[in-house]
């Protein structure tokens, strides 16, 4: 049976095009005649002329999708890697859980119907089929807050949802004592916890989405069915200070631990991993100059840049929000594979890397990234001071394989108004962990002694990750660790277009009312001769630094 | 200062053994705590007295005062406290107490939110002491706190008279900033900081009480609590029956044939 890709007639054409050679043209320094640039700035954009000799990075354009998404799915659970076919695996007496990725992925959210979706009707046809009764569908949020019923109903679609929910279908609970347990320690002595439903069953299968290569993996099920007592084991200062880039499963020691945690998982567990692979076609229709290179903007292009920036600039700031979480990207299919973990997410990442990785040479005194409007943990959320850090120093930052973009001691420039702002009941704990905790200290070594353990056990927080929808009390801690290779690495950190410079300040940063101002702090020993790279978001980009 | 011992009891095995607690929770009891109010208290007070004559004279007063009680209520909490603990004019001393052991032990203990609780003993055993600080009377709260195995709490109090409630109320009359005062002076004597003490109610009314602790918490909070909480950045926590087997009916309507149940008893003597 072939590959429903290969019945692509443009498929070669469209590999080509997407050969590390073919990519050079993305990497563009700009000069006099250079356009000013669209960087993304919370909820809004900034258009911004930037100096003679800056470098932007753009992200490569969008893999072909699948033509036939559902076949391609059906092929993978036909023909699995180093496994036995999913029908094969099944008998009437079983039972199965199917956990599956939560909100956090991806972003934006994609149109309907999900990949989730999609995969999830195929899989419980072919579980029912086989006359297989005794399922769950566990939504896999760790320590993310539980998603809301409209969420869920989103993701899984009405089929699923009608059929299993709320019995059968729900949000993963790591303070459920009762529905976890210890399946044993990895050779590293970490705690290798799980999902009592998912470790008692016969079959688990985990349904992921790689947006980015950080994702999937032995990720999915170490972590995502995991509670506090598994995660402390890689989310700590020191496992991340050891992690090279997120980006690099190879060299993260996040990976690593996680990896031997699933290989644990794996010998207790029949895991059947299902991973997909989506392309970066994150803005479309109206919107797709958004990843056009400036200097090719028509005047449609500009006019319909010009009327975006017109209309979020006459919104309220909840209106706009709430018009910016509405928005559904048009991603589709670029892979997907079934079968043992190792196998699956090596195919994967290979997948993930031809979408995302672009040739670079050489790093550069200062880079500037703009963080947007979500991030994985403000999805129909706020983005507050805590996830702009995480976001611009854990994931832009380490929007990299080799070298980072920026030299040691460098200057990251991140671009965000950075308001002291924050959702009481999506980000209860992070309210108190950003006024209490870092303002006696931004260590995060120290912030692990001193608070996370006080943080973790909190029974309010608890009871809000539980029964409400905050995530769970530890998780500012997590986002503040995320940094932390950033903050080894970077000199200096400079919030460009800070509206409340005392939030910077409490962060460790400093503050610059303009991007050229932040610019000029940057360079200011340097002059000249500083060099400045701009990654280019959106979409997403990941830069192979020789 | 206000400070109500209930009965000591030996500590349970999750507290904080090591001397001083750190830290303190105060507790609103109405709304945060339990899902009854201070009328549904009167009511059931009013339909358990010892005469059938007294009980509909008593009860007619309550409803015929329905209006001025919702106008005081509108205007300011400290005031309804007043109007409402009028309706116990009368009323033996004896029996007040005799019957908050009866109303916690039927009533109030049915209506408690397990969640809260649950909360509770969570912060008891991260050594943070509870403390309840409500506008119910204190012959309801101490039976309360005893089962709940609190030490300390606030409480409204009534004026005897020759062992008769005058109606009256003595002074601090908890509600409003009158709470936030007593909490002060209640951490300021075992030298805790409110800074690092938690507080959880359900009302605007304490609003006050909420801004004087380091950790306020909304708690099914009303429309205005709840605006005040989003642009304060409060932690909102919403307590239900819904995981009980009772199931919403212990939220609504039930209390109405529980306090007449009770009516029902009381005539028969129990």
């Amino acid at each position: 049976m072939a590959r429903p890709e290969s019945k692509l007639k443009e498929l070669k054409s469209a590999e080509l095009r997407h050969e590390p050679g073919a990519r050079r043209d993305l990497v563009v320094t700009l000069n006099r005649r250079s356009a000013p640039r669209l960087i993304a700035y919370g909820d809004d954009f900034m258009y911004e002329k930037l100096p003679v000799g800056t470098r932007v990075i753009y992200p490569p354009p969008p893999l072909e999708p699948l033509a036939d998404p559902d076949a391609a799915i059906r092929y993978a659970l036909l023909r699995p890697e180093n496994a036995d076919p999913l029908f094969a695996q099944l008998n009437p007496n079983m039972r199965v859980t199917i956990a599956i990725d939560d909100i956090s992925l991806p972003l934006p959210q994609m149109r309907r119907p999900d990949i989730r979706e999609r995969a999830l009707n195929i899989v419980l046809q072919t579980l029912a089929d086989y006359g297989v009764d005794d399922v769950h569908l566990i939504v896999a949020t760790s320590l993310h807050r539980r998603m809301t019923e409209a969420e869920i109903r989103r993701m899984v679609g009405e089929r699923a949802f009608k059929q299993f929910w709320p019995e059968r279908l729900y949000n993963f609970d790591g303070e459920n004592r009762a529905e976890l347990v210890m399946l044993g320690k990895s050779d590293h002595g970490e705690e290798v916890w799980l999902s009592r439903r998912a470790a008692e069953s016969d079959l688990l299968l985990y349904l992921n989405i790689n947006l980015v290569p950080m994702d999937g993996g032995h990720k999915s099920v170490a972590v995502g069915l995991a509670p506090y007592q598994s995660l402390r084991h890689h989310h700590n200062p020191a496992t991340l200070r050891q992690c090279s880039s997120y980006m690099d499963p190879t060299r993260s020691a996040l990976h690593h631990s996680a990896n031997r945690m699933g290989r644990v998982v794996n010998q207790h567990v029949n895991v059947f991993t299902i991973e997909t692979a989506i392309n970066n076609q994150m803005y479309g229709g109206m919107l797709d100059f958004l990843q056009k290179n400036e200097d090719r903007f028509s005047d449609w292009d500009r006019m319909r840049l010009g009327g975006f920036r017109w209309t979020l600039g006459n919104m309220s700031d909840s209106l706009r929000r709430q018009v910016l979480n509405q928005y559904a990207a048009p991603y589709a299919m670029t892979g997907v594979w079934a079968g043992e973990t190792d196998a699956v997410h090596r195919k994967a990442l290979a997948r993930v890397f031809q979408q995302y990785a672009v040739p670079v040479k050489g790093q550069s005194d200062v880079l500037i990234v703009g963080v947007p409007y979500i991030c994985p943990y403000n999805v129909n959320s706020v983005m507050n001071p805590v996830l702009v850090q995480c976001t611009g120093l854990g994931y832009l930052f380490n929007m990299f394989r080799g070298k980072p973009l920026v030299r040691a001691g460098g200057t990251v420039i991140v671009c965000h108004p950075l308001r002291d702002e924050f959702h009481p009941e999506h980000h209860p704990s992070y309210i108190e962990f950003f006024h209490r905790c870092l303002r006696e200290t931004t260590d995060a070594s120290e912030l692990e002694r001193n608070f996370e353990a006080e943080f973790a056990r909190n029974p309010t927080y608890i009871h809000m990750y539980r029964y409400g929808h905050a995530y769970h009390g530890v998780h500012p801690f997590y986002m503040w660790y995320w940094g932390e290779p950033a903050r080894q690495h970077v000199g200096r950190v400079i919030a460009a277009g800070c509206e409340e410079p005392e939030v910077a300040t409490r962060m460790g940063w400093e503050a610059a009312d303009t991007l050229d101002e932040a610019i000029a702090m940057a360079t200011s020993d340097l002059g000249r001769s500083a060099s400045i790279t701009y990654l280019h978001l959106p979409p997403l980009v990941i830069a192979d630094v020789e | 200062m206000s400070v109500y011992a209930a009965k000591p009891t030996p500590p349970r095995s999750g507290r904080n053994l090591r001397g001083r607690p750190r830290a303190c929770a105060f507790y609103d009891l109405d709304g945060t705590l339990a899902s009854l109010n201070l009328l549904h208290a009167t009511a059931f007070y009013l339909a358990n007295l010892g005469r059938w004559s007294a009980r509909g004279g008593y009860l007619a007063r309550l409803v015929l005062d329905l209006p001025r009680l919702y106008l005081a209520e509108r205007d300011d909490r400290r005031l309804l406290n007043m109007k409402l603990f009028e309706a116990y004019k009368g009323v033996s001393r004896d029996r007040l107490w005799e019957l908050g052991d009866e109303y916690c032990e039927r009533v109030l203990v049915r209506h408690l939110y397990p969640r809260a609780i649950e909360m509770l003993e969570g912060n008891r055993a991260a050594g943070i002491e509870p403390v309840l600080v409500t506008g119910s009377p204190d012959f309801l709260v101490e039976p309360l706190a005893r089962r709940l195995n609190v030490e300390h709490f606030a409480a409204n109090r009534l004026v005897y008279s020759r062992g008769l409630a005058t109606g009256r109320m003595r002074e601090p009359v908890m509600a409003g900033s009158e709470k936030s005062a007593w909490c002060a002076e209640f951490a300021a004597a075992r030298r805790i900081d409110l800074a690092a003490c938690w507080g959880y109610a359900d009302s605007y009314y304490d609003l006050p009480f909420l801004c004087a602790l380091g950790h306020p918490v909304a708690v099914n909070p009303d429309r205005r609590l709840l605006a005040a909480a989003h642009n304060r950045q409060w932690p909102v926590v919403r307590f239900s029956h819904d995981a009980e087997s009772s199931g919403q009916d212990a939220a609504s309507g039930a209390w109405l044939l529980d306090w007449l149940g009770g009516a029902a008893d009381g005539a028969t003597g129990k």
